[in-house]
């Protein structure tokens, strides 16, 4: 390699907590980009806000700064460390916003840094759609009509204009945030206005819609000398007008030919060359249409993104590793192809097999949005399978999705989930052909390539036949499989049992083939060990030893994201350090784990019991683990089990008395540990029954619930009755409601802990900032615990050993507690590792994960030496903050409550609660109003208790405004304010006072469901106009204590400390 | 779906056989390759180069969008068979199928194309013979009989030039589209159309050559310059054109004030450089794809390109004074060279594309350039 490297030290930008358009992709490159920098000689200076990320570890990086990615706590890290320079192109939108604020303030040209990947005139030449429009003019390339819209009034008259429908983009928002299409004018209207207020720049492009258009993406790298490789097309399944991230999308591209490609092609070099990318990757999105082929530009990004995490796990090409070391000086051709390790870096890769991508959506989590797909991204997450075809890549994708063993179930269609896009559309479609409709037909009302459409109807017509035949032949099962069919879906078109058919089939020897992911459709010999499953080859022997199989997380999701990620490529590094071989097994394209170079060998599958009972079958593990993957791969374990593999750590019987509820509280009565009160109710009489001894307020949610779906607290008896009304469908005999006891204004923590044989060791006691009630994944969190008495923490960590003890826990044990009148009760146990546990380990640095590891291995107490590491021994404070995705959902509440709503967390470190408070919000991209109006619209309960602060923010020269009765408790108290009408008090109102922008925060607490179907207009206009919105009082108290920090500026900086060493 | 298709085998002269279902009526031998082009299938049956050879596809998906007159780089389908995993086959489109069932080649479908390129990558090109066949020991014999027939056909003293059975059996004249243009002479040793293409949009006029063309009848035209064009076959076995080009150097020696530029592309390459002294060799299995990234030294760059060839040139024994000017960065092998005394140019991949990237292409460029005005 060519040393030609100008660069001691350098600085990246992370993307900071995972929000919907920007998830944990970014840790992906991030983590590839650091790595191979270090690998290099650099001294590498990390920053980002995301506790949850692997490339916070102290290993990944030089140094860490767990820091908000927000100019004024980046300019010290700069002053304080001095690198030669920064790049801004591995952290997505954060970063890119981030580095162009950062030059524009001079900072970087005061200390003489330079800005790598992309200049800051590249980014604004990408970015700003009035220059980007002129480049492509230059280069003769087309695009949508559009005009740039600086206000209401321009806005109109470009409608007017150019005609309805029309496409919004505000200039500079990640994930398309405040755009969408407008078909109406009143729809426009409202859209407009919002748009304009989204746009940091308040510039908005209107935009001719090429809706129906087919989508297509080249993901591009170019280095210095201008080598010029496209390394992935991807082809969207649904066309123009659902946001590429809400897409299925396929790789590589199948309905162009060769000539409509390679002139695509050469437009994207042009493009890449024009706007001046000069390295690194860059994505460039073009719309095709259907009938005359015409080609339009779409939009291009000039950085790693997230379909180049996808790109560089469908094609095996590292694109951010490669973009890193292009960014510090080589050429392509001087970087050795990884994969292959004989060829080099300047080339195209070839596939010999279809990719497929499905965005996982949780529209379910947000009552009150609407089940649509826009320009705007709304997925949380998503999934990739590969096959040797569409069919077979397809199946496994919608089996990856974990909804049905099935995969594509029946569903009763309706011609409008046809029409409109949304994220049920694709099981429509094939129910549609199943019942008979034309490609053609549905072709008129999606507009779906019909090329896809016609695949999709082969399944059925092959669904048909599986029916029809009367036996089970050799040919039928072998068809059956390499379309995709899963065993269980095959069983239900035969009216069999899963396990009969699975019987069958092996008993014929029909097993999948694992081929590997080459880059190179087998050209060249190649090493690589990352696979995926077939049924178009024949099966080989594979042979390892000492090897142990890792279970993922899957697809991300609301309650199971990158936490999980975390403990699972922690804990590879950790069994691959103590000598063993590590197999992961995942189906997430985001993800670290999903890096072909994390573990020993990668195999590509959905987090199904037949995949991966293939996968188990193929190496023949000494075990598998499941306990570091969340939920997932927990509820896989029985089955894994009961197939004769060796489960690892914890047993089933342990898994199962945390999990089953009626084991666990016997267990907890056992230990005299208080449980809340809670009684099992098949329908409304018997919940009235239970509320007689339960009493008011009570928690209720159906059994088998995961991420608190549909768990509400009930305040009364016609709150009751609604709850029973509405979820009738999910309450039954056989699946009861559970109604517990609610412990209001109770102090919540999560305990994370490790069992050996022999040990135990605390990872921490996380206090929650909200009161319980607040689901644990949306509550911020403090370490240590503030006020937690002493005492109290020392009883839930005896409390805490003994149960583990009693549960034989083996590995990990989350807990969930809550302190009421110094009372400890017990809320919940998770034997696995959790949400809390990167939090902790970056808090405290106790390599907990590691830990974990070795107890799973059953290393004894003289080899751990677990009194070595005592996380109160911690000096700073770290506070978790909360991210969440109300924004991307029109009419959705924000209150919280015990359904968990949040998409991703970040850490503030301190040297006092403040501090980190302070941090983590800031981080959160919460503003902290220096001055002007807070609105407040408070229940009874909260009033007396929240005056002081009140006062308090009197004395610090905020004003004051509040609906009638809070404003009347205020005078009461001779508090000045302004009295506001509720919203059904006429107007204007108190939402009208904050849409004109006259409030600057507001403290809105509220409970029972009338009153917050009430408020909930408040809430909603803040999240429109980002304005903070507190829903809890104790949230209030730390807003507070943020606002105080917030007024003397001298924020200290540290980087985070080494990992204690096992 | 299955049913109404029948079965048939794939076999290699080394024994291994792949069973698939068999399009098309008649059996046909060739030699197997494999190409990793995602697209281009219609591009790839019609370029000459691919005569008398059965096409392995890595791409999983064949026929996706049809097909397209336009596209054609001949006036035939050379391949004597088409094997793929899937094959676009519907009642709305089944154009390609169709196409190739009509030229009488052969198709194979799910066929395990990936153990299959496994097998050619270790051992090495084979012949081998799409078959329908009762069962598999009918098959093999038929196979094995079809593989002799047509290696002895192929390979006879007087069939053993391939680029004869090809290119033009008579002179034919283009107009290029620039008035004041060179005159270029094409010699044809099996032509893909877009380099014609190429040519005629930076000449005047183009006259077309058959490949046993003497040199004295292309110099009689008077032509500024002279391109030698792709074809397939071994090289060594292209006698005739050897010599022509061999005196066409000599002319560009001894007469260095009329000398006519020579652009070699690919069998056009390996021509030049035997008759330059140089020796070929045959390749292992061949450079088929359109991601094969080329070291240019003469313009200083890199780019990908499509590539097509069974056979390469040997560094070692080429005379010290031709100069390796492109070098294939997947194995260093030579992919291009020049002599400055005898003015000629030559590239082992495909400027022209077609299917492939478009980079290469500023060769054509480079080529006009160099011609003596």
């Amino acid at each position: 390699m060519n040393r030609a490297c100008a660069y001691k030290k350098v600085v990246i930008l992370g993307s900071g907590p995972i929000v919907i358009g920007q998830a944990c992709e970014f840790d992906y490159s991030g983590t590839q980009a650091c790595k191979a920098l270090m690998r290099e000689g650099l001294e590498v200076v990390l920053i980002n806000s995301n506790p949850a990320t692997i490339m916070t570890d102290p290993e990944i990086a030089t140094r860490v700064y767990l820091e908000p990615l927000k100019e004024e706590f980046v300019r010290p890290i700069l002053e304080k460390e001095k690198p030669d320079a920064l790049i801004p192109t591995l952290g997505g939108q954060t970063a890119l916003n981030l580095g162009l604020a950062l030059e524009k303030s001079g900072i970087l040209k005061k200390l003489g840094i330079e800005m790598l990947g992309a200049k800051s005139d590249v980014i604004r030449a990408a970015e700003d759609r009035e220059r980007f429009c002129r480049i492509l003019d230059s280069v003769g390339a087309k695009y949508p009509h559009s005009k740039m819209v600086r206000s209401f009034d321009e806005g109109m008259a470009v409608a007017d204009e150019m005609g309805l429908p029309l496409v919004l983009r505000p200039n500079f928002t990640l994930g398309g945030g405040g755009g969408g299409i407008a078909f109406s004018l009143e729809e426009y209207k409202t859209k407009i206005s919002l748009a304009l207020h989204e746009s940091p720049s308040h510039e908005v492009l209107v935009e001719e819609s090429i809706l129906g258009w087919k989508e297509f993406e080249l993901e591009v790298m170019r280095d210095k000398r201008g080598t010029f490789v496209v390394i992935c097309s991807i082809e969207n399944f649904d066309p123009c007008g659902v946001h590429t991230g809400d897409s299925i999308t396929v790789a590589p591209q199948q309905t162009l030919s060769d000539e409509a490609y390679q002139a695509m092609r050469d437009e994207a070099c042009k493009i890449v060359n024009a706007v001046g990318v000069e390295t690194g990757g860059a994505n460039i999105q073009f719309a095709v249409h259907q009938e005359t082929g015409e080609r339009y530009v779409i939009e291009m990004n000039p950085r790693v993104s997230r379909s180049s995490a996808l790109a560089s796990k469908a094609t095996g090409f590292p694109i951010a590793k490669i973009a890193a070391l292009l960014a510090v000086g080589y050429t392509l051709d001087e970087i050795q192809n990884d994969i292959t390790k004989t060829t080099p870096s300047c080339y195209e890769p070839a596939l010999d097999y279809v990719v497929t991508k499905i965005p996982r959506f949780a529209f379910e989590k947000f009552p009150g949005s609407k089940n649509v797909l826009t320009t705007q991204m709304k997925s949380v997450g998503e999934v990739m399978a590969i096959g040797r075809t569409f069919k077979e890549s397809i199946q496994k994708a919608v089996l990856a999705l974990e909804r049905d063993p099935r995969g594509f179930a029946p569903v009763v269609t309706d011609e409008q989930r046809l029409a409109i896009p949304n994220s049920e559309r694709i099981f429509h479609i094939v129910q549609a052909l199943r019942d008979g409709r034309s490609v053609d037909e549905i072709y008129k009302l999606t507009q779906i390539t019909p090329w896809f459409l016609e695949q999709l109807q082969q399944l059925t017509q092959f669904e048909a036949v599986i029916r029809a035949e009367r036996e089970l032949t050799q040919e039928l099962i072998l068809e059956a499989k390499r379309i995709g069919f899963s065993d269980a879906a095959i069983a239900s078109l035969r009216e069999l049992n899963e396990s009969d058919v699975r019987a069958e089939r092996k008993r014929r020897g029909i097993r999948p083939a694992f081929l590997q992911v080459d880059t190179c459709a087998g050209e060249f010999q190649s090493e690589t060990p990352y696979f995926y499953s077939t049924y178009w080859s024949s099966p080989a022997v594979h042979s390892s030893d000492k090897a142990i199989v890792i279970l993922g997380s899957g697809a991300n999701r609301i309650g199971q994201g990158i936490e999980f990620d975390y403990s699972c490529v922690r804990s590879v590094r950790r069994f691959r350090t103590e000598g063993f071989h590590v197999i992961m097994v995942n189906s997430n394209p985001e993800t670290v784990s999903t890096d072909y170079d994390t573990s020993n060998e990668l195999f590509f599958e959905p987090l199904t019991h037949e995949h991966v009972s293939e996968v188990l079958a193929y190496v023949q593990p000494l075990g598998f683990v499941a306990q570091l993957g969340g939920q997932t791969p927990i509820q896989l374990a029985p089955q894994l089990v009961e197939d004769g593999f060796q489960l690892m750590g914890s047993s089933l019987n342990a898994i199962d008395l945390a999990e089953d509820r009626g084991r666990f509280n016997e267990i907890c009565r056992s230990f005299g540990v208080a449980i809340p009160k809670s009684g099992l109710a098949a329908n409304i009489a018997d919940a009235r029954e239970i509320v007689k001894t339960v009493s008011y307020p009570v928690l209720c949610r159906p059994s088998y619930v995961l991420g608190g779906r549909r768990m509400e607290v009930i305040e009364n008896d016609n709150e009751l009755e609604s709850y029973f009304e509405r979820h009738s469908a999910f309450i039954s005999k056989k699946s009861p409601c559970l109604v517990d006891e609610f412990l209001e204004r109770a102090l919540e923590v999560d305990v994370d802990l490790v069992c050996g044989p022999d040990w135990t060791v605390i990872g921490g006691i996380v206090e929650h900032i909200e009161a319980a009630g607040v689901h644990s994944g949306d509550s911020m969190g403090v370490v240590p615990p503030q006020r937690l008495k002493r005492e109290t923490a020392a009883k839930i960590e005896e409390l805490a050993i003994g149960l583990a003890q009693r549960l034989e826990i083996l590995g990990f044990l989350n807990l969930q507690l809550a302190v009421k009148n110094d009372v400890v009760h017990m809320l919940e146990a998770n034997p696995r590792s959790s949400r809390s546990v990167p939090f902790l380990v970056k808090a405290t640095g106790i390599p907990l994960v590691d830990l974990g590891a070795l107890a799973i291995l059953g290393h004894s107490k003289s080899q751990v030496r677990p009194e070595r590491f005592q996380w109160q021994n911690t000096k700073q404070v770290a506070v978790k903050g909360v991210v969440f995705p109300f924004k991307k959902f029109f009419e959705a509440d924000s209150i919280l409550g015990p359904e968990m709503k949040s998409t991703g967390e970040t850490m503030g470190r301190g040297h006092d609660y403040a501090e980190a408070m302070l941090k983590a919000l800031v981080a959160s991209s919460l503003t902290l109003p220096q001055g002007g109006e807070v609105f407040l619209s408070l229940r009874d309960k909260d009033k007396e208790e929240l005056l002081p602060l009140i006062r308090e923010l009197i004395a610090m020269g905020y004003t004051l405004s509040a609906t009638g009765g809070t404003a009347q408790f205020l005078r009461s108290n001779s508090v000045e304010c302004v009295e506001v009408k509720k919203v059904h008090e006429g107007r204007p109102h108190c939402v009208d006072r904050i849409r004109s922008g006259q409030v600057a925060f507001v403290i809105n607490t509220t409970s029972g469901r009338r009153s917050i179907e009430a408020s909930f207009g408040i809430r909603r206009s803040c999240i429109d106009y980002s304005i903070p919105c507190i829903t809890e009082s104790d949230a209030a108290q730390a807003f507070l204590l943020a606002l105080q920090r917030s007024r003397h500026a001298d924020y200290s900086v540290e980087p985070l400390g080494q990992m204690q060493k096992i | 779906m299955s049913g109404s298709l029948s079965s048939g085998y794939l076999i290699l002269d080394d024994g291994l056989i792949f069973q698939g279902e068999f399009h098309g009526e008649v059996a046909q031998a060739g030699e197997v390759v494999f190409n990793t082009s995602h697209s281009g299938y219609e591009e790839m049956a019609t370029d000459p180069s691919y005569y008398s050879q059965i096409l392995v596809m890595t791409a999983p998906q064949q026929g996706n969008y049809g097909i397209n007159a336009r596209v054609w780089e001949s006036k035939n389908i050379w391949i004597r068979g088409f094997v793929c995993l899937d094959l676009q086959n519907s009642s709305r489109d089944s154009e390609w199928l169709h196409l190739l069932r009509n030229a009488h080649v052969p198709v194979m479908t799910g066929v395990d194309t990936r153990r299959l390129v496994l097998h050619l990558r270790s051992q090495g090109t084979r012949w081998g013979a799409i078959v329908r066949g009762e069962n598999e020991a009918m098959a093999r014999e038929e196979a094995n009989k079809l593989i002799e027939n047509a290696k002895r056909e192929k390979t006879s003293a007087d069939a053993a030039d391939w680029t004869k059975a090809v290119c033009r059996k008579t002179v034919e004249d283009r107009k290029g589209a620039v008035a004041s243009g060179p005159r270029i002479a094409v010699l044809d040793f099996g032509s893909k159309e877009n380099i014609l293409r190429e040519i005629a949009a930076r000449c005047s006029l183009m006259r077309i050559f058959p490949s046993w063309s003497k040199a004295d009848d292309i110099l009689a035209w008077n032509p500024d310059a002279v391109l030698l064009t792709n074809g397939p076959g071994d090289p060594a076995d292209v006698n005739d054109g050897t010599k022509t080009v061999k005196e066409l150097l000599q002319h560009n020696v001894k007469h260095p004030e009329r000398y006519k530029f020579i652009f070699g592309i690919c069998m056009g390459h390996q021509v030049l450089s035997r008759a330059l002294g140089g020796r070929t060799y045959k390749l292992k299995f061949g450079h088929r794809g359109s991601n094969h990234p080329i070291r240019d030294r003469l313009l200083n760059r890199i780019y990908m390109t499509s590539q097509n060839h069974g056979y390469n040139v040997d560094p070692q024994s080429l005379p010290s004074a031709v100069e390796v000017t492109h070098v294939n960065l997947n194995d260093q092998t030579v992919a291009g060279i020049s002599h400055r005394e005898s003015h000629c140019l030559s590239v082992q991949f495909h400027p022209e594309s077609h299917p492939g990237p478009h980079e290469s292409s500023i060769l054509f460029d480079y080529f006009v350039k160099q011609i003596r005005r």
